[in-house]
C-alpha cells in the first residue's frame, strides 16, 4: 500500500495532502444563458467552446480507433460495416470487436472523470480517490480469488472484484468506528487493512499458476482487452444513470466547493450532499474498476486537465467527462497501437499520470512564490 | 516377482505397437503422397475436442497454436503460421531445427492479438489455454476459422493424439510413438533392480520458489520416470490429493538422506540449472551422504507435452541412471 | 533532560507519553525482547535442532549437517533480519518526520518503485538471475531515484515535502507503469520478480550484507545527527530558522540518510513495506513528539515486528514457510488497528 511498487498502481496517493495551485477568479466573463420554460441554463461560453472541441476530438479519436488495427481494412469497408453493410469476418471484426472496445473506453473514461470530479469536489483535495478505504486492494483481492481459485468468467470476476472492494471498504469503516468515525482513524484502518490484503494479493500471484498469475495482474493493471458489447452495454448502462444522477447533483457541489459555511448558507445540506457524492463517486469508480479492473489516473487527471481547459474556477462536470473519455481512448489507443506490444490500457495511464504530475511540478510549483 | 510378467507384457504390447505403427506409417505416407493434390484441401473430416466436434479440413495448411499447443505440433514436424509467446526459458531447449520452425511463425502475444489471428488467414486453429481464458475468445476465434480446444487437464499423450488428429499429422506421432514405446520397454529392463529397489525423490526450484527453499515434486518429467519406467518416487497417500510440489526450506535438506536417489534439475550438459544452483551451494547438500556416494542425478528435462522432449530427457535419465554405483 | 520535557508537544495530550525515565525502562524492554527474539529465530525453525547443537554450532563449530543448517540459515536471515529492521524504522522515522506525515513511509519518495524498476530491467532485459546480483542493481535504483526526486521536488528556495511527494508520486508512477510492461510482456521476468516483490531475508548469505553495513552505519550516524534539527523543524521552518537550523542542509542530510537506510534494506531484501510506515508511528505514540526518541525506538521496535513475523512465517506453515514481508502487515497491522481504536486521535 505504501508505495508505488510493480503492480499497485494506486499506492501512496491516497496519504498525500495537496493543496491545488491558487484558484484563479473571473469576472466579466462572456455567458450564454439558454431560457426554455422554467429550466434556465447559464453556460459559460469558453466552457461551450472547450466541450464542443472536446467532443469532437473523442469523435475524430474513436473513428480512428476504428479504423486502426492488425488486420487491415479500409475506411470504405469500416463504414459499410458500421452501417450493416457487411457480414462475415470483416462485421466482427469492426462491430464485434473494435466497436465495444473503442465505447468501452469512451463510457469508462467519461465515468471515471466524473468520479474523480465528485471526490475532488468534495474532498477539496485534487489528489483525493476512492482507493483511500481500500476499495482499490479488496477489489483486486476479489478478483485474484475468482481468477486464481474459482476460475470463474467475466461476469463471476466483475462481481468478485465488486464484492471484494465493497466488503473491503466496509469493513475499513466498521473497524474506524468508534463513537462516530474520524477520519484519522480512518485513515489509519484503511492503510492497515489495504496493507494486509496487499500482502495477500502479493501471496496469491507468487503461488499461481504461471499464465493465471499473468492474467490476474493484466487484471490488476486496468484492461480492456476482449470487452464484448454485452459487457460494454451492462457496464454503459449502470453508468449511465449513475452520470444522471451526478449532473442532477452538479449545482450542490459547485456550492460545496466554495467552502461548507457559503454552501450552507445557501441552503445546501452540506454533510449529506458529500455523502451523496461520495457514494456517487465510488460507485461509478466501482462500476468501471468491475469491468476492466482499476484504471489508475484518469479521475485525478480529467478533472485538473478540465478546469484548466476551461479556466473555470471550480471543478466542472461535462469537460471533466469528456476529457476522461479523451484520456481513456487516446491511452487505449497508444496501448494497442503504439506501444511495441500490446499492452493493458492501466499502464499507459499511470505512466501519462506520473508525466502530468511532473509538468505540474515544472511549471505551477516553481511559479509559486 | 510380478516383474518377469510386466516385463513380458511390456515387450509384448510394444512389438504389438511396432507392427501396428509400421501398416500406419505405410498407409500414412500413402495418404501423403495423395495429398498434394489440390482437390484434397477443400475436404473436412471431425474430431473430437474438449469444445465438442469440431469439422477441420483434412490437411490444414495455415495452422495457428495457441497456448500449450505449439510446442508438441511443432515436435511433429508441424508449421505453424502463428504462435503464442514462448518464454525465452522454455524456447533455448528446443532443438535447432524447432526453434527456427517457431521463430519463422508471426507471434502473437501473450494474450492473443485475435485481429493478428485473422489477418494470418488460418484453416485452422489449434489452443490449450485455461478454460475460462478460452471462453473468452471462443466465439471470436470461431469466426476466423475452425478452432479445436483442450483444457489444461489433457494429458500429453492424448493432447498429442488430438493434435495430430487434427493437424494431420498421424504417421509423424506414430513414429515418435513407437520410438517412445521401444525406449521406455528397453529402460525397464536394464533398470528392473533399481526399480525394484530403490527408493527415489525428486527435486526441483521455480523461478518465483521463495529464496531459501525448495521442492519435492512429483510434476513435470518424473511423472514419466514414475508412471511409465515405474521408478519408486514418494506419491501423494491414497485418496490425498496429489503431491505435486512440496515446498520446502533449505533445512530440510538434511532429511533427504532417507533416500536412496535424490534426482534435480540439470541443463543439457548435466550441470544443475541456474534456478536449481542454490540448492546444490549449500553445505548441507555437500555434507549429504546421498550426494557424497554419487547418488544424487541431475536429470534433464527439455519438456514433458511432446514426444520428441520426452524422449530426450529419457536419454538423459538413462545416462543418469547408468552412473549410479548400484549400477558399476 | 530537561528540553525533553519542554519539548513535549502542544495539545499531544495522550496519557501513554511518558517520562524520560520511563522511556528509558521502556527502551531497555524493547531491547531485552529483541535479544529474545534474536536468539528464539536461532531455535526455531521447520527441522527441530536441539539447543545444545546450536550453541555447538556457534561456538564449538564442526561439519555436523545439523549445525550446518544453524549457521547457514538460520543465523544468516536472523542477523539480516535485524539489520534490514533496524534500517526500515529508521528510515521511517526519517520521513515521516520529513514531511511532517504521520503516514508516510520511503516509498512515498518513489524509492520501492526505483528499486523495482531496476530489479526488473536487470532481470527482464539483462538476464541477472540471482539475489546478489539483484542487490547492486535494487541500490542503485533507490539512489538514482531519490536524486530525480530531489531534482524534481526543488526550486529555487529549496525543497518543500510537498513537492517532494509529489515528486515521488511523479516518478514512483512512470517507473511502476514502465516495470509492469516490461513484466506484463516478459513471462521470465514476471515470474523472478514476483517472488522478489514478495520481500524475504531468507538465502541472503552474509557477505552480502557485509559491503552494505558501511552505507547503513554512516546513514544511522546522520539520522541521529539530523534528529535535533528535526525536532526543531516540526515546530515549524520559520521557528527552526530562528534556532539557528539549517533547514536545506537538514532536508539533505535526512534524506541521504533514508535513502542509504531504506534503499540498503530493499535491496537485500525486496519491498518490505509495513514495517516503515508502522513502527516510527507506533514509536511516536508512546513516547511523544521528540525524534530522538522516536529513532531509537524505531531502531528496537522494527526488527522486533520483523524478526517476530520471520519466525511466525516459519511455524504457521510447517514445514514449509511464508516469506516475511507478507507477514509483517498480518502481524503489524492488527496492532496498529486495535491501537489507533483505543487511543484518542493522534496527529504528529
Amino acid at each position: 500500500m505504501s508505495a508505488p511498487s510493480g503492480l499497485d498502481p494506486h499506492a501512496g496517493s491516497s496519504r498525500t495532502v495537496w493543496s491545488p495551485g491558487t484558484r484563479r477568479v473571473d469576472f466579466g466573463r462572456r455567458v450564454l444563458v439558454l431560457r426554455r420554460r422554467r429550466v434556465a441554463v447559464r453556460l459559460d461560453w469558453r466552457s461551450v467552446t472547450v466541450c464542443s472541441v472536446l467532443a469532437l476530438a473523442v469523435a475524430c479519436l474513436a473513428v480512428l480507433a476504428l479504423m486502426t488495427g492488425s488486420y487491415q481494412l479500409s475506411p470504405g469497408q469500416v463504414v459499410s460495416a458500421l452501417t450493416g453493410g457487411e457480414t462475415g469476418l470483416v462485421h466482427d471484426i469492426v462491430v464485434e470487436w473494435r466497436l465495444p472496445r473503442v465505447l468501452a473506453a469512451l463510457v469508462f473514461g467519461a465515468a471515471l472523470g466524473v468520479s474523480g470530479a465528485a471526490f475532488q469536489s468534495t474532498m477539496r483535495n485534487p489528489l483525493a480517490d476512492p482507493y483511500i478505504i481500500g476499495f482499490s486492494q479488496g477489489s483486486y483481492t476479489g478478483a485474484l480469488i475468482v481468477i486464481l481459485l474459482v476460475n470463474g468468467t467475466y461476469w463471476q470476476l466483475a462481481g468478485g472484484a465488486l464484492i471484494g472492494g465493497i466488503a473491503t471498504s466496509v469493513a475499513v469503516y466498521v473497524l474506524a468506528y468508534r463513537r462516530g468515525v474520524q477520519g484519522f482513524r480512518l485513515i489509519v484502518v484503511g492503510i492497515g487493512i489495504s496493507a494486509m490484503l496487499s500482502s495477500l494479493n502479493t501471496w496469491l500471484i507468487l503461488r499461481a499458476d504461471l499464465d493465471q498469475a499473468m492474467a490476474a495482474a493484466t487484471w490488476g493493471a486496468g484492461s480492456l482487452n476482449g470487452i464484448s458489447s454485452a459487457q460494454v452495454a451492462f457496464g454503459a448502462a449502470c453508468i449511465a444513470v449513475l452520470l444522471l444522477l451526478a449532473a442532477m447533483s452538479s449545482r450542490p457541489m459547485r456550492q460545496l466547493e466554495l467552502g461548507d459555511d457559503a454552501a450552507a448558507a445557501q441552503g445546501v445540506r452540506v454533510s449529506a450532499t458529500r455523502l451523496w457524492l461520495i457514494v456517487l463517486g465510488v460507485a461509478l469508480t466501482a462500476t468501471v474498476t468491475a469491468a476492466s479492473g482499476p484504471i489508475a489516473f484518469i479521475s485525478l487527471l480529467a478533472p485538473q486537465i478540465g478546469r484548466r481547459l476551461t479556466r473555470t474556477a471550480g471543478i466542472t462536470l461535462a469537460p471533466a467527462a469528456l476529457v476522461g473519455a479523451l484520456l481513456c481512448l487516446a491511452a487505449d489507443y497508444l496501448a494497442q497501437h503504439v506501444a511495441p506490444t500490446p499492452l493493458p490500457v492501466g499502464i499507459i495511464t499511470v505512466m501519462l499520470g506520473g508525466g502530468y504530475l511532473g509538468w505540474l511540478l515544472i511549471t505551477e510549483a516553481r511559479r509559486r512564490p | 516377482m510380478t516383474t518377469t510378467p510386466l516385463r513380458g507384457r511390456g515387450a509384448a504390447l510394444t512389438a504389438a505397437i511396432l507392427s501396428s505403427a509400421l501398416v500406419l506409417t505405410a498407409c500414412g505416407s500413402d495418404g501423403d503422397s495423395g495429398d498434394n493434390a489440390a482437390g484434397r484441401s477443400d475436404e473436412t473430416h471431425t474430431v473430437k475436442a474438449g469444445n465438442g466436434d469440431i469439422k477441420v479440413p483434412a490437411a490444414p495448411q495455415r495452422v495457428v497454436t495457441i497456448g500449450n499447443t505449439d510446442l508438441p505440433f511443432i515436435d511433429m514436424g508441424g508449421k505453424p503460421v502463428g504462435v503464442t509467446g514462448v518464454d525465452e526459458s522454455e524456447l533455448s531447449l528446443l532443438p535447432e531445427g524447432q526453434r527456427a520452425t517457431f521463430e519463422k511463425a508471426t507471434e502473437l502475444g501473450d494474450e492473443v492479438d485475435l485481429e493478428k489471428v485473422a489477418s494470418l488467414k488460418p484453416d485452422l486453429i489449434m489452443v490449450q489455454i485455461p478454460d475460462a481464458e478460452f471462453q473468452k475468445i471462443e466465439d471470436q476465434l470461431g469466426a476466423i476459422a475452425p478452432t479445436v480446444f483442450w483444457g489444461l487437464d489433457t494429458e500429453w499423450k492424448a493432447l498429442a493424439e488430438a493434435i495430430a488428429e487434427a493437424g494431420n499429422l498421424e504417421d509423424a506421432l506414430d513414429r515418435q510413438k513407437a520410438d517412445y514405446e521401444g525406449r521406455v520397454a528397453e529402460m525397464k529392463q536394464t533398470y528392473s533392480d533399481v526399480i525394484e529397489n530403490t527408493r527415489f525423490v525428486n527435486l526441483d526450484r521455480y523461478a518465483n520458489s521463495d529464496p531459501g527453499t525448495f521442492v519435492i515434486a512429483d510434476i513435470g518429467c518424473v511423472e514419466i520416470a514414475q508412471d511409465d519406467i515405474g521408478l519408486n518416487f514418494p506419491k501423494a497417500a491414497a485418496g490425498a490429493d496429489p503431491l505435486a510440489y512440496t515446498s520446502l526450506p533449505f533445512e530440510q535438506i538434511a532429511e533427504l538422506s532417507e533416500y536412496d536417489v535424490i534426482t534435480y534439475p540439470a541443463d543439457a550438459e548435466g550441470q544443475p540449472t541456474e534456478v536449481f544452483a542454490p540448492v546444490v551451494q549449500t553445505n548441507t547438500w555437500k555434507e549429504l551422504s546421498t550426494v557424497q556416494s554419487g547418488n544424487a542425478l541431475g536429470v534433464f528435462c527439455p519438456g514433458n507435452n511432446s514426444y520428441g522432449s520426452v524422449l530426450r530427457y529419457l536419454d538423459s535419465l538413462d545416462t543418469a541412471l547408468a552412473t549410479l554405483p548400484a549400477e558399476q | 533532560m530537561t528540553d525533553l520535557a519542554l519539548r513535549r508537544p502542544v495539545g499531544s495530550g495522550t496519557g501513554t507519553v511518558s517520562g524520560p525515565r520511563r522511556r528509558l525502562i521502556g527502551l531497555v524492554v524493547a531491547l531485552a525482547v529483541l535479544l529474545g527474539l534474536l536468539v528464539a529465530s536461532m531455535m526455531i525453525g521447520s527441522t527441530a535442532i536441539a539447543p545444545t547443537v546450536v550453541w555447538d554450532a556457534l561456538f564449538h563449530p564442526s561439519n555436523d549437517i545439523d549445525q550446518f543448517a544453524i549457521r547457514d540459515f538460520r543465523l544468516p536471515r536472523t542477523i539480516v533480519g535485524l539489520v534490514v529492521g533496524t534500517a526500515l524504522g529508521v528510515s521511517g522515522a526519517l520521513i515521516q518526520a520529513l514531511t511532517r506525515n504521520p503516514l508516510a513511509d520511503a516509498g512515498i519518495l518513489g524509492l520501492n518503485a526505483g528499486a523495482s524498476f531496476a530489479v526488473t530491467v536487470a532481470v527482464g532485459l539483462l538476464g541477472v538471475r540471482d539475489i546478489q546480483g539483484y542487490m547492486w542493481f535494487a541500490f542503485a535504483g533507490a539512489l538514482i531515484v531519490t536524486l530525480m526526486v530531489l531534482v524534481l521536488g526543488s526550486n529555487r528556495r529549496g525543497q518543500s515535502p510537498v513537492m517532494m511527494v509529489l515528486a515521488g508520486l511523479c516518478v514512483g508512477s512512470v517507473l511502476s507503469g514502465a516495470g509492469s510492461a516490461l513484466e506484463l510482456t516478459n513471462p521470465d521476468a514476471f515470474d523472478a520478480m514476483r517472488s522478489w516483490n514478495a520481500g524475504s531475508i531468507v538465502s541472503r548469505p552474509l557477505d552480502m550484507l557485509w559491503p552494505t553495513l558501511p552505507f547503513f552505519a554512516i546513514a544511522l550516524l546522520l539520522a541521529f545527527a539530523v534528529s535535533g534539527p528535526l525536532n526543531a523543524m516540526a515546530l515549524g521552518d520559520e521557528l527552526a530558522v530562528a534556532q539557528g537550523v539549517r533547514l536545506v542542509r537538514t532536508r539533505i542530510l535526512a534524506i541521504i540518510a533514508l535513502t542509504l537506510l531504506a534503499g540498503g534494506a530493499t535491496a537485500i531484501a525486496g519491498p518490505i513495506s509495513f514495517v516503515g510506515l508502522m513502527v516510527p508511528h507506533v514509536a511516536r505514540w508512546i513516547v511523544g513528539p521528540d525524534q530522538r526518541w522516536i529513532f531509537a525506538y524505531s531502531a528496537l521496535l522494527a526488527p522486533i515486528l520483523l524478526l517476530a513475523s520471520d519466525i511466525l512465517g516459519r511455524v504457521v506453515m510447517r514445514p514449509g514457510e511464508i516469506p516475511v514481508g507478507i507477514v509483517t502487515s498480518f502481524v503489524g497491522a492488527p496492532v496498529l488497528i486495535a491501537l489507533v481504536r483505543q487511543k484518542k486521535a493522534s496527529g504528529l
